[in-house]
């Protein structure tokens, strides 16, 4: 059984090298590759002396394109399973251990870590959503939970586990835009078994969220739009087969 | 001039386009459809982008020497002004042209992505193999740090 953990990671020289050390001490038999989406600064260099694997993106490319390379690379060199969280140090390596083994075990084909799942705690008191987060969170989870006809509480996690079917689907189609919410709606509609598990997530090291009234309006308003083409968009036959 | 106004206001009349009008826009039109053979003689125009814009060019031409066709398509239209529908047509032509672009645009951009991906991976598969060729990756890096520590 092969295991790839990628971390996509722009401009995260701060915190690479902190997260590549979590990832080979939870998870030991893992390869670990680093998704450079066109750093300006020192993250592949870090994480290359950290001793990861980089792939390097001549240039920013956003985070579907960069998340859509790591299944890429897990695809063409025959993993069995894979995983990615944040390079920001948000995501505990050993929550992801927990993803990889549900993957692994059969359980499902795509695990999603969520941090509002029932049985989620977050350190340092409650994860804290401010007003417009807290109203995104809800629209998706809501609209998400419309067009699937399953239960998502956390739509917008980096924090996945996935196995070969998988790999196979998200190589091809993968929205460079729009990745995660997305991503969820294509996986169930072409029959893959999605499943969430709670996780305990840090508090983000530093920095700020990007997300600002007016930005969260538009980004609501996007996600809406991209959930509504997603509808009629043609289900597949398996990825595979 | 005065023409024109009495037949704008004139019940069910219709405004047609006059000569001189056809005339420029058939010169108009000659010129384009040379423009654009130009820059596919240059390479600055690949010859498949070419073929929307002679159609475009073709249909001006064919407005300017047949009016009777553009007097067809306003009253089809329900539009009693000639040069209304002239410019509607232009309008939704144009329209369809940039969303065509749009569509080109998109397909490019998804190219340059796959294109970046791929890049990127060959590179980290020979960043693996030289990694496996000597020790493990992982192990190669930390290794020198350990032993300068010790000694």
């Amino acid at each position: 059984m092969r295991t790839l953990v990628f971390i996509p990671a722009w401009n995260e020289e701060a915190s690479v090298t902190a997260v590549i050390a979590d990832v080979r001490k939870s998870i030991p038999g893992a390869e670990i590759l680093v998704v450079d989406d066109g750093s300006g600064d020192a993250t592949a260099e870090r994480a290359r002396e950290a001793g990861a694997l980089v792939a390097s993106l001549p240039f920013n490319q956003g985070l579907g394109a960069a998340l859509q390379t790591g299944y890429l690379y897990a695809l063409r060199n025959g993993y069995d399973a894979c995983a990615h969280l944040d390079a920001d140090g948000q995501h505990p390596a050993e929550e992801v251990g927990r993803l990889l083994a549900e993957v692994t075990a059969g359980g499902a084909d795509l695990v999603i870590g969520s941090r509002y799942h029932a049985g989620a705690v977050s350190e340092s008191g409650d994860y804290e959503a401010s007003f417009s987060r807290r109203i995104g969170i809800s629209v998706f989870r809501f609209f998400l939970t419309l067009a699937t006809r399953q239960r998502f509480t956390d739509t917008t996690s980096g924090m996945r586990a996935a196995n070969r079917r998988v790999m196979a689907l998200f190589s091809q189609h993968y929205s460079p835009d729009f990745a995660e919410i997305e991503s969820l709606q294509l996986a169930v509609r072409q029959g893959l078994r999605v499943e969430e598990l709670p996780v305990r997530m840090l508090e983000r090291a530093g920095g700020t969220s990007f997300l600002t009234p007016v930005r969260s309006a538009f980004f609501i308003f996007k996600g809406l739009v991209v959930l509504l083409v997603g509808q009629f968009r043609p289900r597949q036959a398996e990825a595979e087969q | 001039m005065r023409s024109l106004v009495l037949a704008a206001s004139g019940d069910g009349a219709q405004v047609h386009l006059t000569s001189q009008t056809r005339i420029v826009a058939a010169v108009i039109a000659i010129f384009f459809m040379l423009l654009i053979l130009d820059l596919i003689r240059r390479d600055r125009l690949q010859e498949r982008y070419s073929v929307i814009w002679f159609v475009a060019g073709l249909g001006m031409l064919a407005g300017a020497a047949f009016p009777g066709l553009l007097e067809f398509v306003a009253d089809l239209m329900g539009v009693r002004d000639t040069n209304v529908a002239l410019f509607s047509i232009v309008l939704l032509l144009l329209l369809g042209l940039a969303l065509n672009f749009s569509v080109i645009m998109s397909r490019q951009a998804a190219q340059i992505t796959r294109l970046a991906q791929e890049r990127a991976i060959e590179r980290a598969q020979k960043q693996a193999a030289e990694g496996r060729n000597g020790n493990s990756a992982g192990e190669q890096a930390l290794e020198p740090e350990e032993q300068s520590f010790e000694g």
